[in-house]
């Protein structure tokens, strides 16, 4: 039924219900007229508050007439000969207006209440229906989707910030456009148009704007607009959270997984190792021929060298795997030097070594066993490709907040072509590959220790004459424990 | 030297046949073990006079084994391990190991190592002081003895030889080199390493601030002096 017909109805009613009073207390039960008055008055106080304003008015017009007409004199006729008959109409009227819009603003309190339960059920339902999404995309699409399903609205969309993204509830319905979206996120103002029913809001948690969403059709209160808002917001961002979580901790596992089966590898690489090298350095201490020393010298040399070439191969293996993890702790640069020095002693016994290293330098915040590796193998690299007896130098300075520490040489120098290229791994020089034992991941393993202390290393040589290889370390700030 | 008996731990048994060939031509006796748990039982029945021990083992690891091992003996104890990283040497030294050899070794190296734990300091020194005593330290050598402000401490062998080392040279910067053939053996000089963990424990024993440490001083570049206080 449509409301006007209701409503004509309604009026209809209204005026038959007082003309029925009328008729019983003029036909049927003869009584006084302050009877019928009140009567009446019941009458039309029940239509105001069930009905409204325009019935009870109707009704009231209707009972006055009714009224003066049939019970006051003079009877018959619409003349009101008495003052207190004005009193009864301006009773009725009065009446009238009063219940009816006390009834009427009831009224709408109760359907506001009503609406608001609704909106409170429906963000509920949004709510528990995004906990359930997962991902930051399926979230959005999901939220999308429920917010015009539960709020009964034709189109929705959200743009994600983070994600440059839009996710709508319809491709055919751009009210909305893109621009209009990335505009509010961008802005953070919300637009209300309730002409064209439109709204987008700024979606943002503790005043960080992480997006936007739009409705069409769309007839919520602006209460309840911010907690939709809220809502997205505390959805997205709690999948984000939670994927980021997820993706910690598998990188977390892939990284134990990695530095287990190196570990694993290490082990079973080196076990049949030991057995060779012992039984093959046991037989060389006993007396042999020539021949059977020199056979036996090779394959030491060979367990040894394949030795080096699993520990290098592991350790940048590891590098590569991220598990270089530095121990840092503030160290003299000195102590470092001194002991890469003391390993290399035998290799540098016929050089001589020009130290040339400020006794006010300050600590550098490093792993003292990664740094000394770092030194150990540029000290290697210096002796090899320099001509015996040739002397070397290392030198250390403070300089921006950092510690240059350089190793230089008198060798044949690196050509400019090459220099780029000495720290990739298996990379050896051109002119030497064939004369120097090595495996060509020394420095691409120094290279990614100084990088895991946030230091940079590099090489400047002038073929020749020499190379210098230097490193910068980051400098402890604090006081130097003994 | 020949002649002593060496408990041999290790889960391959490729290396413990190789071990025993070698050791037994080097004129040892030898027993194996292939777990910490068989290790133990070995180290009661057998009586080793020296264990060599590897870390990386299934059920009972070495580590485990070698404190268990500790806890009651004065037996040295040689680890033998594929890892070589300074934690890990830290670790098995911090569980009472004497050394530590990281595997594939040369026989000779390890036969050596052997000799050198085998010959352990006397347990009276022949020479150097018999005693040092200040306000808070008191140590008499003669009895092994050390208090901290009056209450006893317990110093491992090393830990003792190291310090009684220190103090006999009066004050004197000691070189590293110098310290650890003292301490360890003729063939030491380039486990500076060692020195560091042992002089750390040494301080974290005998010093009331171990991070600022007042008898057992570091000499940059040289090694490490006990500091008589009053002297400089």
């Amino acid at each position: 039924m449509s409301a006007p017909l209701r409503w004509i109805i309604r009026l209809l009613a209204s005026v038959a219900l007082i003309g029925a009073i009328v008729f019983v207390y003029f036909r049927l039960v003869p009584v006084n007229s302050t009877t019928v008055a009140l009567t009446l008055l019941l009458a039309i106080l029940a239509i105001a508050a069930k009905w409204g304003l325009t019935e009870s008015i109707v009704a009231s017009i209707a009972a006055v007439l009714g009224f003066n007409y049939f019970f006051l004199p003079p009877v018959g006729t619409f003349t009101i000969a008495d003052p207190q008959n004005w009193v009864a109409l301006l009773a009725f009227l009065v009446t009238a207006i009063t219940a009816s819009q006390l009834s009427v603003r009831a009224r709408g309190r109760a359907a506001e209440a009503i609406a608001r339960r609704q909106e409170v059920e429906r963000l509920y339902a949004l709510g528990q229906a995004m906990l359930l999404s997962g991902s930051v995309r399926n979230t959005a699409r999901d939220a999308v989707n429920s917010i015009i399903r539960t709020f009964e609205i034709p189109a929705a969309a959200f743009f994600s910030k983070a994600e440059n993204e839009f996710f709508r509830s319809d491709p055919q319905t751009l009210a909305i456009s893109d621009e209009l979206l990335r505009g509010i996120a961008d802005r953070g103002e919300p637009l209300l148009d309730r002409e064209h029913q439109m709204a987008v809001l700024p979606i943002g948690l503790g005043g960080q704007v992480i997006g936007s969403l739009g409705f069409v059709g769309c007839t919520l209160s602006t209460a309840a607009l911010n907690a939709l808002a809220y809502l997205v917001a505390i959805g997205i961002e709690r999948a984000r959270s939670l994927e980021q979580a997820n993706r910690t901790e598998a990188a977390r596992q892939s990284e134990i997984l990695k530095a287990t089966l190196l570990d694993a590898l290490a082990h079973d690489l080196k076990t049949p190792l030991t057995s060779i090298k012992g039984a093959v350095t046991h037989l060389l201490a006993q007396q042999h021929d020539p021949g059977e020393n020199e056979l036996l010298t090779i394959a030491n040399e060979e367990a040894d060298r394949l030795n080096r070439m699993v520990v290098e191969v592991l350790e940048m293996a590891r590098i590569e795997a991220a598990k270089l993890h530095p121990d840092r702790a503030p160290h003299a640069i000195d102590d470092i030097i001194a002991a890469a020095l003391r390993i290399q002693e035998e290799a540098l016994k016929d050089r001589r070594v020009e130290l040339r290293v400020p006794a006010s330098l300050p600590a550098a915040n490093v792993d003292f066993e990664f740094i000394q590796q770092v030194l150990k193998q540029l000290l290697d690299n210096a002796v090899k490709y320099s001509p015996p007896g040739s002397p070397l130098e290392i030198s250390a300075e403070a300089a921006n907040e950092k510690i240059v520490i350089s190793v230089a040489d008198r060798g044949a120098g690196i050509p400019e072509e090459e220099q780029s290229r000495v720290f990739d791994k298996f990379y050896r020089g051109r002119a030497s590959r064939d004369e120097v034992v090595g495996t060509g991941l020394g420095l691409s393993i120094a290279k990614g220790i100084i990088e895991a202390h946030g230091g940079k290393i590099w090489v400047s040589s002038e073929p020749g004459k020499g190379s210098v290889f230097s490193f910068a370390l980051p400098i402890f700030k604090g006081e130097l424990v003994q | 030297m020949s002649g002593a008996k060496i408990l041999v731990v290790d889960d391959e048994p490729q290396i413990r046949r190789m071990m025993r060939a070698t050791l037994t031509g080097s004129g040892h006796q030898v027993d194996e073990a292939r777990t910490g748990e068989e290790a133990l039982e070995k180290f009661r029945a057998f009586l080793p006079d020296l264990v060599l021990l590897d870390l990386n083992m299934p059920g009972m690891g070495g580590l485990e084994a070698c404190r268990a091992m500790r806890s009651g003996s004065d037996v040295p104890i040689i680890i033998l391990t594929v890892r070589n990283a300074e934690k890990e040497k830290v670790e098995a030294l911090d569980a009472g190991a004497d050394d530590y050899v990281c595997k594939p070794f040369g026989m000779q190296e390890l036969l050596a190592r052997i000799r050198a734990a085998l010959r352990r300091a006397p347990s009276s020194p022949e020479s150097g002081p018999p005693g040092f005593v200040s306000e808070d330290l008191e140590i008499d050598f003669a009895d092994r003895r050390v208090r901290v402000n009056g209450n006893p401490v317990r110093l491992t062998p090393k830990e003792f030889e190291l310090l009684r080392h220190l103090v006999s040279r009066g004050g004197k910067p000691v070189p590293h080199r110098e310290l650890l053939q003292a301490v360890w053996g003729p063939d030491y000089g380039d486990e500076t390493d060692y020195l560091r963990v042992f002089i750390n424990h040494l301080r974290k024993k005998i010093e009331a601030d171990p991070a600022h440490p007042k008898y057992v001083l570091t000499e940059p570049w040289v090694g490490y002096r006990f500091a008589i206080p009053g002297e400089q």
